[in-house]
């Protein structure tokens, strides 16, 4: 399974990872230029945290090998597919429970700003090309693909 | 080998998954009543009518194809015979098995007030079926009445408040959702309730209910003499586990059928799982439950270790919640808490420790609450508002990259 | 394996230059646009501010305001308005230095090359000086006291060399500028920290800059020049690096000031300093052009053909050049000198020297060139440079490409020698606007990058696209260089044009592309815009006239974008100021411009599409003459 190797002691802190992913998940056309950086439809699923000394600690969807999120999820819209390995999110069927918010022990995922009816997930680009747009984006090499 | 699993909630479903991987060539027999497989969680979707039963699946497409699986539904079991290796259908069919489990979960507690058991327009709302039947009788019904104010009494209400019911629900303490939150919290969610037009009496209980003629409860009589008309009645006052069929099997049962860590019964071959066994009511455990239920009847040992269960999400109107752990404050406690227009977060610590979380409006990124709390992970040390702890504070990459608590 | 520093060079419009960059053993800038290719999202849209220590704040949707309050609108046009105010400044500080060398000439009885710009000057301005030297200081005189006001004081000569309906609206919507250099200063106290949050009213602010830039900073920049310096003459010359002659002590000059380099390029030709060449072993001194100064000198080239053999290339050319091997030194007064060069200098032993400090490189010697200092050191810099030829020649690698570029490149074009061209008057090109021949006209200005599709890539194809149209373009700046060495300057050139305009072309032997010079000259052809509009009776806006800053860089572009906008003409670019990311500036410089000033911004990296907008446009503005 390809897993997106995090290097945290490269991350700047820039959030072009974040920007990568806002502009991969939008749901409008268009270019890095006119992504709406202000309209809260456009959530990143990665996460840049910092911890107590300041050092940035980027938050990615590890899609775990026994994904808790999955486990947790009551109305099937959360599996891990059996062939990429990869934790996919099917919003149609999701039930709006959030106990894969609850679950998950890392605190990657989190409801949708705008419905709180979502859960803002990554999906590994895998409508964008399958190859993540975030890990594209780093200017630090912070991130990368990594067959596990 | 042959494995039967009784019930296709969550937990037998799992254990069937399991038992497959396992064992490629078993014959995998399930048994239900129910005649759809469904998420009790989202019932509340189908009585508001935003789901219909098909939508209530949670599993993945063609699943007992994929899985070569043989499903009996309809049918209930009546009674397990250890020694021959058999269950008896209601049906008045026999089924024998190598590994037994059952999961038949749960029944709705109709507790005995008045003639609450006899009515023919009292409801729990446990399975689809109870929720098929409740559309049923709301198409004629103008007043409905609640029975209990917890997650499923909730359920309930909100489901048909989108029919456009007028609601009332009763709750014995003075709060609603006593076991998942406090006052505070709590109070949002009744404002939300009233606002769609939902009455509430707290701190009484229904002391009288008696049957007319049509066979129907029409008004039920409060602890405080109050009358309360209905024309129909749903009572969430809680599950007891299904255990009636086990009656002289010789399968030991305390309040569920008692199981070991590894989802054994007293009698060989035999496993529970869910509801069944009383041990815990959430989605995620019983889920657990049947796999570990699962690979235990593939004679793969595993144990069932990850118990905590002191945990709850809610999302009514768009107001989401999450609560993990001890919700009642105590002596000692350092509380901690963070409200402002859109969210209410209170952390109850103890000994450096976090004993129980309640975040209301925003639950982004709390999964790590729940680590922290059932692991008891001292966080006094870390230098930071209690509430910005995150994951960054314990991060640790494996060397698969996964992450992994430091 | 090979020599190559790296594979992954950008593309370049001009493949043969492609190719010899991705061959070369040094690292250029063409080499870091893969390596710099992931851009921060946060600047990419002006939506990141570090003006406090609060900062960086950057806008998004979970955080639509910096800690201060300001929301994006506001962080944008600070940002933008900090970098037109900049880029303002630069081209009022090459005026100001521009006017006092007229000054100081005149003053020391220096020759005057071009006595009927000083007369066209001097007639605008109401001077009435009977001595050519006391006119010439008058002038420069008039143009320094305007550039010294304060912000609050408009200046005079604004009036008096803007088109009058355009002075009038600026008027209108009270945007004339006070003191030019105050008005840089006034913008940037504006856009510090939580000062001015009024996007529409920073966005005048930067209209008001575009006006004191355009008229101050460009238009008599050139014409001050041409005083001093001479006028533009039509003619045919070399371009590229085939202009680059290894029997010569090189000199590549970079910058925007032509008028420092007077002294040190009339010198080289003296005999006493030609032999102290001779004596290193040379045939003598070579200027070599590259960025706006070589287009200027290649502009005036008629005036300079012993020692400036012709222009070899623009800004992210100039690292090509010298690696060549065949330079022995540069010169550099000012910006569009990369500090890139400085390791390839090093490592060719190349002397690097700095005549104006605003734009002292690291490893260059600063050399500052006063008026009165200026004999030592030039003395002093010729002998450093025959040195440096001494020292490297023979130790050094030549790596020449005597093939690339044009031997016949179309330049000289000004607005003078262009109607002179035309037998005095606009008429003739009037009439071939009227009849259709030449559908309109583009200016294809402003500098080359390496980003909009790589080097000169959207510019060149831009321009293919444009002249396939029948529209004639007009340049300057950066993107002349770039256009000139992939050969659109040449006569020959006219078969990528238009059916219409290839006709045009080659009856009068012309290219479909007319190069103006440097990015200041970008203030001469809008003098053809005004004079044309004059003579049409029509005010700018309804010309069939656009501007394209296809490749714009650097803040510099900017203030003269603003200029174009405050002309009221639309302008292209091919990647956004970094303005996108607020609503109101985006509405502002695309949308209500058109009603504010006429004007428009138009974004898109796209030749064709690009083009066709731009067809669009001239096409409307045609119907709207009943042509």
């Amino acid at each position: 399974m390809k897993r997106i190797i995090v290097e945290y002691d490269k991350c700047d802190g820039c959030k072009n990872c974040s920007a990568a992913c806002m502009q991969a998940h939008r749901e409008t056309d268009g270019t890095i230029y006119d992504l709406d950086l202000t309209d809260p439809k456009n959530e990143s699923r990665n996460y840049i945290l910092k911890d107590a000394e300041g050092r940035y600690k980027p938050l990615f969807c590890r899609h775990c090998d026994e994904p808790e999120c999955v486990k947790s999820c009551m109305s099937g819209a959360l599996t891990k597919d059996s062939e990429s390995g990869h934790v996919f999110y099917d919003e149609t069927r999701c039930g709006s429970c959030f106990m894969c918010v609850m679950n998950c022990p890392f605190g990657v995922l989190k409801p949708d700003i705008v419905s709180k009816s979502k859960v803002i997930k990554c999906d590994f680009c895998v409508n964008a090309g399958g190859e993540p747009s975030c890990v594209a984006a780093c200017p630090k090499k912070a991130i990368h693909v990594e067959e596990v | 080998m042959k494995y039967v699993i009784v019930g296709v909630g969550v937990a037998g479903i799992e254990a069937a998954k399991e038992v497959r991987k396992r064992d490629a060539d078993g014959d995998i027999l399930m048994i239900s009543a129910d005649a759809q497989i469904h998420s009790r969680c989202m019932l509340h979707k189908f009585i508001a009518g935003e789901r219909d039963e098909k939508g209530l699946d949670f599993t993945e497409l063609d699943f007992f194809e994929k899985y070569r699986i043989h499903w009996k539904s309809g049918v209930r079991v009546k009674g397990v015979c250890p020694e021959e290796k058999e269950i008896i259908l209601d049906d008045g069919g026999r089924v024998g098995y190598d590994k037994l489990l059952l999961a038949n979960g749960a029944d709705s507690f109709i507790p005995p007030v008045g003639d609450l058991r006899k009515a023919s327009n009292v409801y729990g709302l446990r399975n689809l079926s109870d929720a098929q039947a409740i559309v049923k009788e709301a198409e004629d019904a103008k007043e409905v009445l609640v029975i209990g104010s917890g997650l499923v009494g909730l359920d309930a209400a909100y489901g048909l408040l989108e029919r456009g019911k007028k609601l009332t629900i009763v709750e014995m303490v003075d709060q609603i959702l006593p076991v998942q939150l406090d006052a505070h919290g709590a109070a949002a969610y009744q404002e939300l309730f009233e606002k769609a037009g939902v009455r509430f009496v707290l701190g009484r209980r229904a002391s009288e209910a008696v049957c007319e003629a049509d066979g129907k409860i029409h008004k039920v009589k409060l602890d405080n003499g109050e009358e309360l008309a209905c024309d129909l009645l749903i009572v969430a006052a809680g599950v007891r586990p299904a255990i009636g069929c086990l009656e002289g099997s010789g399968v030991a049962c305390e309040r569920g059928i008692t199981v070991d860590s590894h989802m054994r019964t007293t009698c060989q071959d035999i496993y529970a799982a869910g509801d069944i066994t009383g041990r815990s009511g959430i989605w995620p455990n019983a889920a657990d439950q049947g796999r570990i239920a699962g690979r235990n009847m593939c004679g793969v040992e595993a144990e069932y270790t990850d118990i905590y269960a002191m945990k709850n999400t809610i999302n009514f109107f768009g107001l989401v919640t999450l609560c993990v752990g001890r919700i009642r404050p105590e002596e000692g406690d350092d509380i901690r808490i963070k409200e402002d227009r859109t969210q209410y977060k209170r952390v109850i610590l103890k000994d450096g420790k976090v004993e129980g979380v309640l975040l209301q409006g925003d639950i982004a990124h709390a999964g790590t609450w729940q680590y922290l709390i059932k692991n008891q992970i001292d966080v006094s040390g870390i230098g930071k508002d209690i509430f910005d702890v995150s994951y960054a504070d314990f991060y640790f990459t494996g060397e698969k990259g996964e992450y992994v608590w430091a | 394996m090979n020599q190559c520093y790296g594979c992954n060079t950008c593309k370049s419009a001009d493949k043969p230059l492609e190719e010899f960059i991705a061959g070369l053993p040094l690292e250029t800038s063409h080499h870091r646009v893969d390596s710099q290719s992931t851009k921060c999202a946060f600047g990419l849209q002006g939506v990141c501010c570090r003006l406090c220590s609060n900062g960086p704040c950057r806008i998004t949707p979970e955080s639509p305001r910096g800690i201060c309050g300001a929301n994006a609108d506001t962080i944008v046009t600070r940002n933008l308005l900090r970098a037109v105010a900049s880029g303002s400044g630069c081209y009022i500080h090459v005026v100001e230095n521009t006017a006092l060398n007229v000054k100081n000439t005149a003053k020391s009885g220096g020759e005057i090359k071009g006595i009927n710009t000083l007369n066209r000057l001097a007639e605008i301005f109401g001077i009435e000086e009977a001595d050519a030297h006391k006119r010439a200081e008058a002038v420069a005189d008039a143009v320094l006291k305007d550039l010294y006001l304060p912000e609050y004081e408009k200046m005079k000569l604004t009036e008096k060399l803007a088109y009058a309906p355009r002075y009038e609206k600026w008027k209108e919507l009270g945007i004339l500028p006070g003191g030019a250099k105050s008005e840089v200063f006034h913008g940037v106290v504006k856009c510090s920290t939580n000062l001015n949050s009024d996007p529409v009213n920073m966005l005048l602010d930067c209209l008001k800059l575009g006006i004191s830039t355009g008229i101050y900073g460009l238009v008599l920049t050139n014409l001050l020049n041409d005083v001093v310096l001479g006028e533009p003459e039509i003619r045919f010359a070399p371009v590229g690096l085939r202009v680059i002659d290894p029997d010569y002590i090189n000199i590549m000059i970079t910058g925007h000031q032509h008028s420092m380099f007077t002294f040190l390029q009339n010198r080289l030709t003296d005999e006493d300093v030609k032999e102290k060449a001779r004596k290193a072993g040379a045939k003598g001194f070579k200027l070599i052009g590259c960025t706006c100064v070589g287009q200027d000198l290649q502009l005036r080239g008629a005036h300079y053909t012993e020692v400036f053999d012709g222009h070899a290339g623009n800004n992210y050319t100039s690292e090509a050049i010298l690696a060549t091997g065949g330079i022995d030194a540069v010169i550099s007064e000012f910006n569009c000198t990369l500090p890139g060069i400085e390791p390839i200098c090093d490592e060719l032993k190349i002397k690097q020297i700095c005549i104006d400090n605003v734009a002292k490189k690291a490893n260059a010697e600063l050399k500052e060139f006063d008026f009165e200092n200026r004999p030592a050191v030039t003395e002093e810099i010729i002998d450093e440079i025959v040195e440096a030829y001494q020292a490297r020649r023979g130790s050094v690698p030549m790596n020449l490409m005597k093939e690339h570029g044009y031997e016949n490149t179309l330049t000289g074009v000004s607005e003078v020698s262009l109607k002179k061209f035309l037998g005095g008057n606009w008429q003739p090109l009037i009439d071939l606007i009227v009849s259709g021949d030449i559908k309109g006209v583009a200016g294809v200005v402003g500098c080359s990058n390496l980003t909009a599709g790589g080097h000169d890539v959207l510019t060149v194809d831009l321009v293919k696209e444009l002249i396939a149209k029948d529209i004639i373009v007009l340049t300057a700046g950066c993107s002349s260089g770039g256009i000139e060495n992939c050969g659109l300057m040449t006569p020959e050139a006219a078969k990528f044009a238009g059916s219409k305009l290839r006709v045009v072309c080659e009856k009068l032997g012309i290219p479909p592309v007319l190069n103006f010079g440097p990015c200041l000259a970008i203030g001469r052809l809008e003098i053809v815009a005004t004079e044309l509009a004059e003579a049409l009776g029509v005010d700018l806006p309804q010309l069939p006239l656009v501007l394209s800053a296809a490749q714009w860089l650097e803040e510099q572009a900017l203030a003269d974008g603003c200029y174009g906008l405050a002309l009221g003409l639309p302008l292209h670019l091919g990647l956004p100021p970094f303005v996108s990311g607020s609503k109101v500036a985006v509405q502002v410089l695309t949308e209500d411009m058109k009603k504010l000033t006429g004007g428009q911004v138009i974004i898109n990296a796209d030749a064709k599409e690009s083009a066709d907008i731009l067809e669009g446009i001239i096409l409307d503005k045609r119907q709207g003459l009943n042509i």
